[in-house]
């Protein structure tokens, strides 16, 4: 029903700038994002996500750079000229109008009105699963339901975009993944182009068909969620896809630092590659995690199965850590 | 035992909030009172209550055109304090910054100001417009004196809004007009109409300003009481005071009433 969006419906990002007083909140972003694309914009707090999906939404002027839609120039035009639709955290139902009411607005906004709009806003009810709350106040919905009417708000208009700012940070983690693949499930029902934020990286690795990760109002690396688990391009990429060590160049042995997950470190049966000591073990049940630290004081972690015999290496004890080259990452910076 | 400790101990605080009703209800009863009073002159009735004085307010042509004239200057000016004082309070509430922080408090000093300082005031800038004495000035003057009072009462139901709520109507199509008209509004318009009642009450029972800028042609109703209270102690100026009382009180009943509603 809700897939009329043409193929020139891409949007470019071009060298896009913000600056507040001195402090930079994006910093020359390009970035191109596909016709039905799930693209999500992670980052740790204050990195720019949100400004950078309000300058798309058209809340936030740019000091510099371009966005086009299609080959057409957005960068100027007001919001509600966009036809992008918006789901906050905070959901921001209308609280004075019923669950229909708040998804005819877009509807009667733009004109449309009688059995046709009523019958589209009952389908948008219908594909959250929410039919039978139509007359309901948003007050009167769990914030799992007020998000799903948010949802069906934003789409029922079939806009050239959904734009989401951490839709579900509000939510419980179950609620949370079940909202996560529900989520999916109506962007590939709908086919419609999704940017998503988010500082979840699990979160953003589920879902995605793409991540763009922020630091410092700049792109640090855009690509499919394996490319950035398995090739992170930096160590700030790394650490945010949760590799745990880092091994400097002089440790390593090679030309650069090289980041090593806690699996893919072993125990050496001799004095193997890397020689620490171990200062910190925490018991998990199926697993223990361990910490040690090498000469010049770099930390490394790495688990061991539990039930693997009596020989287990105990705080205080000098160890040896080797792992394959085939799993370790070598990173461009430092 | 204890139980009675309490009660005794309660006597002084209860007999002071006792008397701190009485002394605020007390003047208002005795208008009632004298109001009905069936001597010649400002005094408690004796042998019975009359109606006169009503009768003489509602047939004399002085005190109706007053009261008319007090009626249409509310009316007028509540609507111009309740347009410009929603309007600016919203204003700030969308730049929420500094400056809006300074400009809603530069709404609010003629509330800050002593009124016979604001009538001096306005007599001087009115006599250069020529506004003294005309419907224009006491319009003008009551409506800004009255904007404190709406930009109170919707800013304070703006506080409570969530300013998402503008971005998402803007998202969904509806221009900045739209979204006033259709989500603003219908969400602040307790406060609104609290403000609207408070501005007719401030210009309905307002005397210094009128004290100023009233005269022959536009003669408020506080104004020609307070003439008649030093020219004669004529009992209608109780009946003309209840009367007032009565739609102060209507009007506040009315407010109380839509707030309850809107819980
Ligand atoms: N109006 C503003 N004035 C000044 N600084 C601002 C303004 N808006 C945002 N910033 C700054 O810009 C930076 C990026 O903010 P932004 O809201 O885009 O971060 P974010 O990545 O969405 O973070 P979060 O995950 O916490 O939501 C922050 O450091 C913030 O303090
Ligand atoms: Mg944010």
């Amino acid at each position: 029903m809700m897939t009329h969006t043409p193929e020139t419906d891409t949007l470019k990002i071009r060298d896009l700038s913000k600056t507040y007083g001195k402090f930079r909140a994006l910093d020359t972003v390009s970035l191109g994002v596909d016709q039905g694309e799930f693209l999500t914009l992670l980052g740790p707090s204050g990195s720019g996500k949100t400004t950078l999906l309000m300058s798309i939404a058209g809340f936030i002027q740019p000091d510099h750079g371009q966005i086009t839609l299609g080959g057409r120039d957005i960068t100027h035009m007001p919001p509600e000229k966009r036809s992008f639709g918006m789901v906050f955290q905070g959901y921001a139902l209308f609280p004075h109008l019923t669950v229909n009411d708040n998804v005819m607005f877009p509807l009667k906004m733009r004109g449309e009105k009688g059995a046709q709009a009523a019958r589209r806003v009952a389908e948008a009810l219908e594909l959250v699963g929410l039919s039978d709350k139509g007359i309901r106040y948003p007050r009167e919905l769990s914030g799992g339901q007020q998000q799903r009417v948010a949802l069906a708000r934003a789409i029922v208009f079939q806009p050239h975009m959904l734009l989401l700012d951490e839709p579900l940070s509000a939510l419980d983690t179950q609620l949370r993944g079940q909202l996560q693949s529900e989520l999916k499930r109506l962007h590939r029902a709908v086919g419609l182009t999704f940017i998503y934020v988010t500082h979840d990286q699990s979160e953003a690795l589920s879902m995605s068909d793409r991540i763009a990760v922020m630091r410092e109002g700049r792109l640090e690396q855009v690509g499919r969620p394996d490319d950035l688990y398995d090739r992170p391009a930096n160590r700030f990429v790394a650490e945010f896809m949760g590799v745990e060590n880092f091994l400097p160049p002089e440790l390593s042995g090679g030309q650069h630092t090289l980041a090593l997950r806690a699996h893919a470190l072993e125990l050496a049966a001799g004095r193997g590659r890397v020689a620490a000591h171990v200062t910190e073990r925490d018991y998990y049940g199926a697993e223990i995690r361990y910490t040690a630290h090498t000469e010049s004081g770099v930390p490394l972690r790495f688990k061991i199965a539990a039930g693997q015999g009596e020989s287990l290496p105990q705080e205080g004890d000098a160890i040896g850590l080797d792992w394959q080259d085939k799993d370790a990452l070598p990173l461009a910076d430092h | 035992m204890s139980s009675f400790a309490r009660d005794n101990a309660s006597l002084p605080v209860r007999g002071s909030a006792w008397t701190i009703i009485c002394l605020m209800i007390l003047p208002m009863s005795v208008v009632f009172a004298v109001s009905v009073t069936d001597r010649p002159y400002l005094s408690l009735p004796e042998n019975g209550v009359s109606l006169q004085y009503y009768r003489n307010l509602f047939t004399s042509p002085e005190w109706l055109l007053s009261i008319w004239q007090s009626f249409v200057i509310a009316c007028v000016s509540t609507m111009v304090a309740g347009a410009l004082g929603t309007l600016g309070s919203i204003g700030c509430w969308r730049i929420s910054s500094g400056a809006s922080n300074v400009l809603r408090l530069v709404m609010l000093v003629p509330l800050m100001l002593p009124p016979i300082v604001y009538g001096l005031g306005a007599y001087q800038v009115w006599a250069d417009l020529g506004w003294i004495n005309t419907y224009t000035g006491i319009i003008v003057a009551h409506a800004m004196t009255g904007i404190p009072y709406v930009v109170i009462t919707v800013s304070t139901a703006l506080a409570g809004l969530d300013p998402k709520l503008e971005q998402a109507a803007r998202s969904l199509g509806a221009g900045m007009g739209a979204t006033i008209w259709y989500v603003i509004f219908p969400n602040i318009m307790p406060g609104i109409l609290s403000g609207l009642v408070f501005a007719f009450i401030h210009s309905w029972d307002e005397l210094v300003i009128a004290l100023f800028i009233a005269g022959r042609n536009v003669f408020t109703l506080p104004r020609r009481m307070w003439d008649g209270i030093n020219e004669n102690l004529d009992p209608t100026m109780a009946a003309v005071a209840s009367v007032l009382i009565l739609v102060t009180l209507g009007l506040l009943v009315f407010e109380l009433l839509g707030r309850g509603r809107k819980r």
